[in-house]
């Protein structure tokens, strides 16, 4: 399952922080996900090449702003120092808009972009974890803490698919409560003559 | 044999160190053609392809001095820089999400340009596994992580079934992530830990 969705091509910001969050909790996914990156740098460095423009250069140089950022984060809001550092980055001085349901609280972490969403979804100790309301399949990762179902317990670093007809009522733990992220992503519908197989496909 | 350590580790620790114009440059002639033709394959048309690389010549600029040659080869860096930013313009609302991921919270590294450091062959170990595998492998991994294609649309393309895409792809992964682990300096390649160096 891990490996399925490391492996899974991440073309939207939604899906590849889902991604990178995976890889940066679990160490073995981390090399994984740069095992995947080494092979594109060097198929990167064998791509012939194509002539840039002459005045790109120029541009280069003129639009560099020189000024470094500060990248320490010295005030540690002790909620985003449970996150994953890719977290930690995207959150970095943006105020988190949070929903609350009964005990657990959900925010959008990302703009919504066609049916992509990516939301934390924070579960108070022995609170149910919401189902997602709409047509589409999520991925669940958990960052922090625990959950249980009938099936079992989901630790740090597990990721469940759920699609829109699952049935289960997952527990956040009554200790720690669950801190996770889910990626919705809606089904995509294709047609035409490879339609029935795209979509087994894509989804 | 000792091979060679890669140009572009000592030119981005001068560009870190002392902002090496003519470092940058090395930089820029060899990989923005290479990025352009990527960033063309994937679909961005020469306009916003040439955006995206004057965007990732920039982020290289500025935080050259948050690579570390240990953690990833040259062009691997470089690539996700410009992976990133790809997707983060081509999205509707080009917001500069995925820019600061790697680096907003991490400290810089410390200088890497020295060279009583210890060559780690790591990386040149992967490349050889890359250049000995048959090509109709190297493919499916050139497929699935640069050509950023599904399992399933392989399978189709190939005609290779589904299972046997995934299991080969993954003794693939599985093989360079091994070679990530080892430390591939002489010292320990010559105690034996590893195979042989050629």
């Amino acid at each position: 399952m891990t490996f399925e969705i490391l492996t899974n091509p991440t073309n939207s910001q939604a899906s590849l922080l889902f991604q990178q969050c995976l890889a940066e909790i679990v160490p073995e996914n981390k090399l994984i996900q740069r095992a995947k990156d080494e092979v594109s740098g060097y198929f990167l460095e064998r791509i012939e090449t194509t002539d840039v423009s002459d005045d790109l250069w120029m541009k280069v140089i003129n639009s560099n702003e020189s000024k470094k950022k500060s990248h320490f984060v010295l005030d540690t809001d002790p909620f985003l120092s449970q996150l994953p550092r890719t977290l930690q980055a995207h959150l970095l001085n943006k105020k988190i808009n949070w929903k609350s349901f009964k005990d657990v609280k959900i925010a959008s972490i990302l703009p919504k972009e066609k049916n992509e969403k990516l939301e934390l979804i924070h579960v108070m100790p022995g609170a149910k974890i919401p189902q997602h309301t709409h047509e589409g399949n999520e991925s669940f990762l958990v960052l922090h803490g625990s959950y249980s179902d009938e099936y079992g317990k989901y630790k740090q670093g597990t990721v469940q698919v759920r699609s829109d007809d699952h049935n289960h009522t997952p527990v956040g733990d009554a200790r720690t409560g669950c801190i996770g992220l889910a990626y919705t992503h809606g089904k995509i519908k294709f047609s035409g003559k490879f339609g029935k197989l795209l979509n087994l496909v894509a989804n | 044999m000792a091979k060679v350590k890669n140009p572009f580790i000592e030119a981005l620790a001068k560009v870190a160190e002392s902002q090496d114009i003519s470092s940058f440059k090395k930089i820029f002639d060899y990989f923005s053609p290479r990025l352009k033709s990527f960033l063309m394959r994937s679909g961005a048309d020469e306009a916003i392809a040439e955006e995206i690389i004057q965007e990732t010549m920039t982020i290289i600029w500025t935080k050259a001095d948050y690579y570390d040659p240990k953690v990833a080869s040259p062009s691997t860096w470089i690539y996700t820089i410009a992976r990133n930013k790809k997707i983060d313009i081509l999205r509707k609302s080009r917001k500069a999400i995925l820019e600061d991921i790697d680096t907003a919270i991490l400290p810089p590294v410390e200088s890497k340009a020295d060279e009583n450091i210890e060559h780690d062959q790591k990386f040149e170990m992967i490349a050889q596994y890359l250049d000995d595998l048959p090509e109709d492998q190297l493919n499916l991994l050139k497929m699935n992580f640069f050509e950023e294609k599904s399992h399933g649309e392989i399978s189709e393309i190939t005609k290779i079934p589904l299972g046997t895409v995934k299991s080969r792809i993954r003794l693939a992964l599985e093989k360079i992530r091994g070679k990530l682990e080892q430390d591939g300096t002489m010292a320990n390649l010559n105690e034996g830990n590893n195979s042989s160096i050629n």
